[in-house]
């Protein structure tokens, strides 16, 4: 009996601290006088970006820098995370906000305060040259029994890959870029699902010819990321949007994203109600 | 954050799935481990100077790397020479050697405390060194080192996590692959550690056992 009492004691011990834990909050006066904001990134370029010499950078981060230096944020502190560990991340008070392009999904609107639209994009597949497999969408990853796909973990990709059928173990969880056409290469996987800047990116430093990109892949719709903030950070999320919309408005947003190569128009053009309502 | 019973359930199954792959891993890697060291402590002992020290040589630079470089060296880079192994082999190779040379080092001592005189009265029987090594060193040497061996299983173990760097789906990485998609840490990884210690707590049971056993047999 005695260690049956320890075990709930240690649970509701447990219990207890992870009830304390849930009241984060930032709020802008607050980073404002700690002069920065935490971001989560993925390295992923373009969207996220770290240099060799630690420089952060990427069509979201810059964005992101931009609008908290204008609500008086002088700078932003990146820390790199899997894109699964961001929404929980986020909510654990681990950083202040998600500026990863992590595509607006229903289920994550749910868990988390959207901005309005910053980057869209489709979605990718890089395959060994002459597409051997013939993949022109998640749907003939599935019907292939012997196709391997490989996809970030958490990532929207590996989320599109699983609701087409694609079994588990075909779809393998691959934790970086560079990794991913590696193992492209090696053949340990027969395709890599990113969106199309990404692999345009990816291929473009790896400049494998026997490699190519197949874009945009079939029956997969375009998402837009937006910075993603904590349920309870509204406040926050609404002063993000109102420099975002000022931004949009005089042209200097375009200025920004589109040298990385993504459409402004694509962003302006939509909202956040459409977005966390596509999937559905 | 509260506990999700429902969620626990939900999630149960995918993690037998993942807990099957770390049983798998750590049985096939002890045995990797178990045969791989006793080849390396007999060819440390050899009198073939140049094979003893090879042998030397590779284990200390084995022992002196840590195990998730060897792992990432064994997935990544040997396919560039044209050696392409699936995840779980990669792993069990990775595993299996780097475990085999602590567990040489369990097998020279059991050897070494074979008292010199058995080894004289085996050449003056007229048996080979091959016959020696069998019938008379070896089952003397094996029994006191069962503890010892099975102490670094259980260690090798808990070190199977390691495996989902290189996309093993084992325990861990389907714990993580569950917190990717639902945003909740706490359940999956909580029965993580409570999937670990069960083996552990076992595994200590049946050890002190095996020392009751083996160990004290000189007694």
């Amino acid at each position: 009996m005695k260690t049956g009492f320890l075990a709930a004691a240690s649970l509701a011990a447990l219990m207890s601290v992870a009830g304390g834990v849930s009241a984060f909050a930032a709020d802008l006066e607050e980073l404002k006088e700690q002069g920065f904001a935490r971001i989560a990134i993925a390295n992923e370029p373009p969207y996220t970006a770290v240099g060799a010499d630690g420089k952060v950078s990427g069509a979201a981060p810059d964005v992101a820098r931009v609008i908290f230096e204008r609500l008086g944020v002088k700078d932003v502190v990146a820390s790199i995370s899997e894109y699964g560990a961001m929404i929980p991340g986020l909510q654990a008070g681990r950083h202040d906000v998600i500026t990863a392009g992590l595509f607006m999904k229903p289920e994550r609107c749910n868990a988390v305060a959207y901005s309005e639209p910053v980057l869209c994009d489709a979605e990718a597949f890089a395959v060994k040259k002459g597409n051997p497999m013939k993949f022109a969408s998640y749907k003939d990853i599935a019907d292939n029994p012997n196709a391997r796909i490989g996809a970030p973990g958490g990532g929207t990709e590996e989320k599109l890959a699983l609701e087409a059928g694609v079994p588990r173990d075909r779809v393998i969880v691959v934790p970086d870029g560079q990794s991913g056409i590696k193992m492209l290469q090696d053949g340990r996987i027969d395709v890599y699902s990113l969106p199309v800047l990404s692999i345009h990116d990816l291929m473009s430093k790896a400049n494998d010819p026997n490699l190519e990109v197949v874009a945009p892949v079939q029956g997969a719709p375009v998402y837009c990321d937006g910075a993603a903030f904590r349920k309870q950070d509204v406040a926050l999320r609404d002063a993000f949007d109102v420099e975002l919309k000022k931004l949009k408005e005089s042209g200097e947003f375009a200025k920004i994203v589109e040298p990385y190569g993504f459409s402004a128009a694509a962003a302006i053009s939509t909202n956040r109600e459409k977005q966390c309502a596509a999937a559905q | 954050m509260e506990w999700d019973w429902e969620f626990v359930w939900q999630i149960m199954p995918t993690l037998l799935e993942g807990f099957k792959i770390t049983i798998l891993a750590t049985v096939l890697g002890a045995a990797v481990a178990a045969v791989l060291g006793l080849a390396i402590a007999i060819a440390r002992r050899s009198p073939v100077t140049a094979l003893s020290r090879t042998v030397g040589f590779v284990c200390e630079f084995i022992r002196g790397t840590p195990l998730l470089v060897q792992l990432y060296f064994i997935f990544y880079v040997l396919p560039d020479i044209g050696i392409r192994l699936p995840p779980l082999v990669a792993g069990v190779i990775g595993i299996g050697l780097h475990y085999a040379t602590y567990t040489a080092e369990v097998y020279r001592a059991g050897i070494e405390n074979v008292p010199r005189g058995q080894w004289e009265a085996a050449k003056a029987a007229n048996l080979t060194t091959r016959q020696a090594w069998i019938h008379v060193v070896l089952p003397q040497a094996v029994p006191p080192m069962i503890p010892a061996l099975a102490n670094y299983f259980i260690a090798m173990f808990k070190e199977t996590p390691l495996l989902s760097a290189i996309t093993v789906l084992e325990l861990m990485n389907q714990a993580k692959s569950i917190a990717n998609s639902n945003y909740r840490y706490i359940e999956p990884m909580t029965l993580v550690g409570v999937f670990f210690l069960a083996v552990s707590l076992v595994s200590v049971v049946g050890l002190r056992w095996l020392e009751e056993r083996y160990a004290r047999m000189d007694d």
